[in-house]
């Protein structure tokens, strides 16, 4: 009894021990969880069946990769190395023309990526990915 | 000096707060793909800011989602599922330096079905 009467003396204050303990588990839940990060990739683009968006054939830097992991632009065998070159100049006619990289479906991912990069390098500005058959 | 002095912890409470919520803030959850096959390596890659939700394409053409091997066809309901729950993510492909194009324009087109426009795929910087 004399305890009570000593208590409501004292200031009453809200425990917050219990909410603390909610935040701190939270807090080290989202800290483990967390992962920061991300994933190193390069943009690509399927070209669209829409009609209105269907571009001009004259617009269209095409490169043909084909299976045996040859690269061909216009028609002529080139190296990778030569990809951008060619395709720097197809730009400098043409600077609103976007690249298509058409692909045989057993090429090598990793020459498409190279090839893309390339395009890229080579600035053309959207590069969109077809299949061949 | 009657009182009994306890540690004042409200500033503590502000900073554990603070970190709380940046926690949250930040916190995406990217689901593993099971496998990590060898990424080509490209000089114009970037970090995609948004890329959260990972496929892979290993050397023998297998599709990897969620730690488990996936068919082509279920590719798209995964996607739309995936997507419904973040909808403003978008999927980074990994594929291996030797998979084949024609697996990766498969998949491309099973994401595109599935409402999600912004596709990319992942590569190793230089």
């Amino acid at each position: 009894m004399k305890r009570r009467i000593k208590k409501k003396n004292e200031e009453s204050e809200i425990n917050i021990t219990p909410m603390l303990d909610i935040v701190f588990i939270m807090l080290i839940f989202f800290i483990v969880t967390t992962s920061f990060v991300k994933e190193i990739s390069i943009d690509v683009n399927r070209p669209t069946k829409s009609p209105i968006k269907e571009q001009k054939k004259s617009d269209v830097i095409s490169v043909r990769i084909l299976d045996s992991g040859q690269i061909l632009i216009q028609e002529r065998l080139i190296s990778l190395d030569a990809v951008r070159a060619n395709i720097e100049s197809s730009l400098a006619l043409k600077p609103q023309a976007s690249v298509v990289v058409v692909s045989d479906r057993d090429a090598d991912a990793g020459l498409l990526v190279r090839v893309i990069d390339q395009s890229r390098l080579a600035g053309a500005s959207s590069v969109s990915l077809a299949a061949q058959k | 000096m009657e009182e009994e002095s306890e540690i004042n912890i409200t500033p503590m409470m502000d900073i554990v707060f603070i970190m709380l919520i940046f926690f949250i803030v930040t916190t995406s959850f990217i689901k593993e793909t099971g496998v990590d096959p060898s990424r080509p390596e490209a000089e114009t890659a970037a970090r995609a800011e948004q890329g959260n939700i990972l496929i892979a394409v290993t050397p023998s053409d297998q599709i990897w989602m969620n730690k488990n091997p996936v068919e082509l066809q279920s590719v798209r309901i995964l996607m739309e599922a995936a997507h419904a729950e973040n909808p403003e993510s978008s999927v980074v492909i990994v594929a291996d330096e030797l998979a084949s194009t024609g697996i990766i324009i498969d998949v491309m087109d099973q994401i595109r079905l599935s409402g999600i426009s912004k596709v990319s795929i992942a590569a190793r910087e230089k």
